[in-house]
């Protein structure tokens, strides 16, 4: 029996494993709506439409029979190098073979204001460049997930896929004549020196398909790749790792929910943080965890733009949950996120694949010394604060008085018992001290700062008597252990403890000496409720070389950035983990956080050199 | 029929309508705003563009009421069930089309189903019966703009 499409296009990519290829391999390319994933191999392994946290049409990197993956390599043997085309979130992947040289750039391109533009359109371009090479091509849709059944039919010879109010056009020029079967469009074609081939899905999402020529496809690239350069060219990006920083600042950018300003924390969902475990999560959502850090990094960059779409998504978002923070928010600025099981065999076999978060319901103090440090960089980089706002960020205040004695999950979201873990209480200080301080500049009403204040020395004397070992000579994970936690970086980061502060100093010794490995930063130690381990942690080693740097130890961070900035992928992203014994990616990609703790490193080091 | 009635009507049902939203943001059901969302067209300052949209809210709550008013006279009657009527598919059209279709044709800040980078919207476009403010924010709405109608019908027969 021959198998079918999918199948004969998993079994002839190379380099998988287990029919999966390394997450390493993984670019991304997006619109500000959505992202793909586009392997080594040219195939594009995940895609959600209409939006990132939508439900996926391609879906192979966690289930490669039923998925559903966008397949376009050469027919033979293959070499790859690829890159992005400089400035752009276009990616170009050049095949070389023994036949000849090809070039494939893809795009989600951006809406031409001059043409009718579909709701998302995927191009790919293939482009010969030396000697004839044979090249195939497959599309199969796994529309929802893959669960869902499609309709195949033609519209004016255009192939199309359909499945309720979603449908997916595959237009072709030069690419073979498209051959239809019951689940997906696939051709063959011959590249020659010159040649130029076009491959355009555009989706409709409860509207009629757009059909665009091919003038307008070509023209729409040009278009988005222009677009792409402008928006760098105005981002404040220096020193001695900015292309790091730039290709950051774009990667960063793909998680930028333009409708709404908000933050994807990654593009993907599921993607394991061990092979084969259970730790595999939806990070389609908006952490307030990261919200610090990502309008700070927009502020390093330049980007007003953002950092006041970001801040008024967050104001708006938190609206209904008012003085309580969610630990997420989804993209549309909605509280809810359900966390259910997908029947998809997961990446390699990791298993569940979920949507939604159940970590959305967790108590995690953290967020409102996130949310205030927030409002204190918007407030000092614009001097003021709107009246509503301003009561409200005082109402979260008094309820961090309220509640800073209660047991949390935490920044990592263990789903073990709730602990006082020692970062959650530095980040309850963070919170009375930004909101003191924003009282002191009359920017939130001042009636309860004095409790603020007497509150804030509370905590103090929780953190230094409770949450302090003697014997390790540093703050410890959670009161009363002798655990370990990198996030505690991030009270320094924060302004928990002066960068010269003995405690502190021996707190990043001991994170060095306990949970790093070379470059390799690992979260924390000790139990977090779910079975199994994972990887080194991107953004603690990030973490640690900015307080290197923050503590005046510049050549051991920029040593430490260095070996860092040699973990990316070949074309500069990251994921949310690497295994430290093999270098592979682990976890969701690309991952905001490890991004934006690059950008906040490499902005530290620059400021440290400028002393 | 007076028209001077129907503008106290859409006067009086227009502050209902606005305290009967702004309570429900309060009560954390809604984060619809339509002064917010009238002002921030003009101004990113929160606190302008709320006093602005209030303006601009009572304003166009007023043309709604005289809307109504020539409704009321070419039908040759007015009341409170005719306005609540008038009030629903005034709702209706509201979160269906004009605050979720045509706003953000005219709202600078506003994402439309097009908006992608590298442009970044201030403020989320309501959605299909502006759901992404709140599950319970199209009841509120409809239930709000009901009785914004039966005030404008109401008055309007009062004054007969």
């Amino acid at each position: 029996m021959e198998p079918d499409s999918s199948q004969r296009a998993a079994n002839a990519r190379p380099g998988l494993r287990d029919g999966y290829a390394p997450l390493r391999d993984y670019a991304a390319i997006g619109d500000g709506r959505t992202v793909a994933l586009v392997a080594r191999d040219g195939s594009v392994d995940w895609l959600a439409v209409p939006d990132l946290d939508s439900e996926t049409v391609f879906a192979a990197v966690l289930d490669a029979q039923r998925g559903g993956r966008f397949v376009l390599e050469p027919a033979v043997a293959y070499g790859v190098d690829r890159r992005y085309l400089p400035g752009t979130n276009v990616l170009e992947t050049t095949f070389t073979t023994d036949l000849g040289v090809v070039r494939v750039t893809d795009a989600m391109t951006l809406p031409d204001p001059t043409g009718l533009t579909p709701v998302r359109e995927l191009q790919r371009r293939v482009e010969g460049l030396a000697g004839n090479v044979p090249m195939r091509w497959s599309v199969t849709p796994g529309f929802g997930y893959g669960a869902r059944t499609l309709r195949m039919s033609r519209r004016s010879g255009v192939p199309v896929a359909s499945c309720g109010a979603d449908a997916l056009a595959v237009c072709t020029w030069e690419a073979g004549e498209p051959h239809c079967t019951q689940d997906a469009v696939s051709g063959r074609f011959e590249t020659r020196p010159g040649s130029r081939a076009l491959i355009a899905l555009c989706f409709a999402h409860q509207d009629p398909l757009v059909f665009p020529t091919r003038a307008e496809c070509e023209a729409r690239l040009d278009h988005t790749c222009a677009v792409w350069r402008r928006w760098l060219d105005g981002r404040a990006c220096h020193g001695p790792w900015r292309q790091a920083v730039e290709r950051s600042a774009l990667a960063l950018k793909l998680l930028v929910f333009a409708p709404s300003g908000a933050v994807a924390a990654a593009a993907t969902s599921s993607l394991p943080e061990h092979i084969g475990g259970v730790r595999n999560w939806d990070y389609r959502f908006s952490w307030i965890r990261d919200s610090a850090f990502t309008l700070d990094a927009f502020l390093e960059l330049d980007c007003p733009h953002e950092a006041q779409a970001y801040f008024w998504w967050l104001m708006h978002a938190t609206q209904l949950t008012h003085p309580r923070l969610r630990v997420l928010y989804r993209l549309d600025g909605g509280a809810r996120a359900p966390e259910r099981v997908l029947p998809l065999e997961g990446y390699r076999g990791s298993s569940p694949v979920r949507t939604g978060n159940a970590a959305g319901s967790q108590l995690q103090l953290d967020t409102y010394g996130e949310l205030l440090q927030l409002t204190w960089l918007y407030a000092s980089a614009t001097g003021r604060l709107d009246a509503d706002i301003a009561r409200r960020v005082a109402g979260m205040a008094d309820l961090v008085c309220r509640t800073w004695q209660a047991p949390d999950a935490g920044i990592w979201e263990v789903r073990s018992q709730p602990r006082h873990f020692t970062q959650s209480k530095m980040m309850c200080w963070v919170a009375l001290d930004r909101a003191i301080r924003l009282a002191d500049r009359e920017l939130i009403p001042q009636r309860h700062a004095d409790r603020w204040r007497r509150e804030r020395e509370a905590i103090r004397e929780f953190v230094e008597t409770r949450c302090f070992s003697d014997r390790k000579g540093s703050y410890v994970r959670a009161a009363g252990s002798q655990e370990l936690d990198a996030s505690l970086l991030v009270g320094l980061l924060h302004g928990y403890a002066g960068p010269d502060q003995p405690r502190m100093l021996g707190t990043i010794e001991a994170i060095r000496r306990e949970l790093a490995h070379g470059p390799f930063v690992h979260r924390y130690s000790g139990e977090d409720g779910l079975p199994g381990t994972e990887g080194a942690f991107l953004a603690c080693s990030f973490w640690l070389a900015e307080c290197l740097a923050r503590c005046g130890r510049r050549d051991q961070a920029a040593d430490l950035m260095n070996e860092l900035v040699g973990l990316a992928n070949d074309i500069g992203l990251y994921s949310e983990e690497i295994d430290p014994s093999t270098g592979a990616f682990l976890g969701n990609m690309p991952q905001a956080l490890s991004h934006l703790a690059l950008i906040r490193t490499a902005c530290a080091i620059n400021e440290e050199d400028q002393r | 029929m007076s028209v001077w009635a129907a503008l106290a009507g859409g006067l009086v049902g227009t502050l209902v309508l606005t305290t009967a939203l702004r309570t429900a943001g309060e009560l954390k059901l809604t984060r619809m705003d339509i002064p917010f969302l009238l002002g921030s067209a003009f101004t990113t300052n929160r606190t302008r563009a709320k006093a602005l949209g209030y303006l601009l809210h009572f304003a166009a709550g007023l043309l709604f009421a005289l809307g109504y008013y020539v409704l009321f006279l070419i039908l040759g009657q007015s009341g409170w069930m005719l306005g609540a009527m008038f009030g629903m598919v005034h709702g209706m059209f509201a979160g269906t089309a004009l605050v979720n279709i045509l706003l953000p044709l005219v709202h600078p800040r506003m994402a439309t189903p097009l908006t992608s980078a590298p442009d970044v919207a201030l403020l989320e476009p309501p959605g299909f019966l502006m759901l992404n403010y709140g599950l319970a924010t199209p009841v509120i709405s409809l239930v709000a703009h009901i009785v914004y109608g039966a005030l404008v019908g109401g008055f309007t027969l009062l004054a007969q």
